[in-house]
């Protein structure tokens, strides 16, 4: 009995399965997260959420594919190594993949926390400046 | 409580600062030329640039002990930065270098960063020196045409 088709059936509904679910996850806990970044552009957070989320789709999907053709799997336990083999193939790519998302988040998130600092506070306070005509804004 | 027109409100209401004045020392090649530099960057604030030899800027920070020893940066409420702060402050405003004014008050650059400002400007007429000097009329200069 050839084993083949049923590992190629299992390893496709894991990896959309597994997918799915991470994405969801990224998708609901981002929204928060990005919702406090921007929270003065709604429309902002929930679109590059979207985008996010649609990346990891594709990338996860597609490196899914590109690892789904194997040589044979004659018996049990060969198509179960075969399975288990790809299977955390896979883990290992959706981790890296996600690392990269958190990534992405974190640069975001210190973007805007800078946003609002200066890199050093005032350290006294003096007369303020003459009301004189001002330079021209640099462009 | 306080409201936007009390003083402790506008200082609220008023940070990060959308302006900036540097009160450089014009007596010096090397403050001359970097203001020159600050000029021409892209900034993410208003600069503008007042001249230590000014009676004006004289008559309102020639007491301050820092008054043409270090580099001024004020906003305009007032709010002072000294020194290799004022460097800081400098680097923040344009688009170019501000994401490296804050790498610069990281733990591993801070202490180097520091002693570099404060070494910079302790000897600046001695870089001063060592640049020449383009002398202008005012606040333009004119290119030299051969023939």
């Amino acid at each position: 009995m050839n084993y083949l088709i049923w590992t190629y059936l299992l390893y496709a509904v894991a990896a959309i399965g597994l997918t799915a679910i991470l994405a969801k996850t990224l998708f609901t806990h981002g929204t928060i997260f990005l919702e406090t970044v921007f929270e003065d552009r709604p429309g902002m957070a929930a679109a590059i959420n979207r985008l996010l989320v649609t990346g990891f789709y594709m990338l996860n999907l597609g490196y899914a594919l590109l690892i789904f053709q194997t040589n044979g799997a004659e018996t049990a336990i060969d198509a179960t190594e075969v399975l288990v083999t790809k299977l955390g193939l896979l883990l290992v790519s959706l981790g890296v993949i996600h690392f990269v998302n958190m990534a992405v988040f974190w640069r975001i998130q210190r973007h805007n926390d800078t946003r609002n600092f200066t890199p050093a506070m005032p350290s006294m306070t003096m007369p303020p400046p003459p009301a004189a005509d001002t330079m021209p804004f640099p462009v | 409580m306080f409201g936007p027109n009390d003083r402790w409100g506008r200082l609220q209401a008023e940070w990060p600062p959308t302006r900036l004045t540097v009160i450089y020392d014009d007596t010096c090649e090397l403050c001359r030329r970097c203001r020159h530099w600050l000029m021409l960057q892209p900034c993410h604030v208003e600069l503008r640039f007042l001249a230590t030899s000014d009676p004006v800027v004289r008559e309102l920070y020639g007491d301050q002990p820092w008054y043409k020893v270090e580099l001024m940066i004020l906003d305009d409420l007032g709010r002072g930065w000294v020194g290799p702060e004022a460097f800081l402050m400098c680097l923040w405003a344009t688009k170019r270098w501000r994401s490296m004014s804050f790498r610069l008050t990281g733990t591993a650059f801070a202490p180097l960063a520091e002693r570099f400002f404060h070494a910079l400007s302790a000897n600046r007429s001695l870089v001063s020196g060592m640049l020449s000097a383009h002398h202008c009329d005012g606040d333009t200069c004119h290119v030299e045409v051969a023939g």
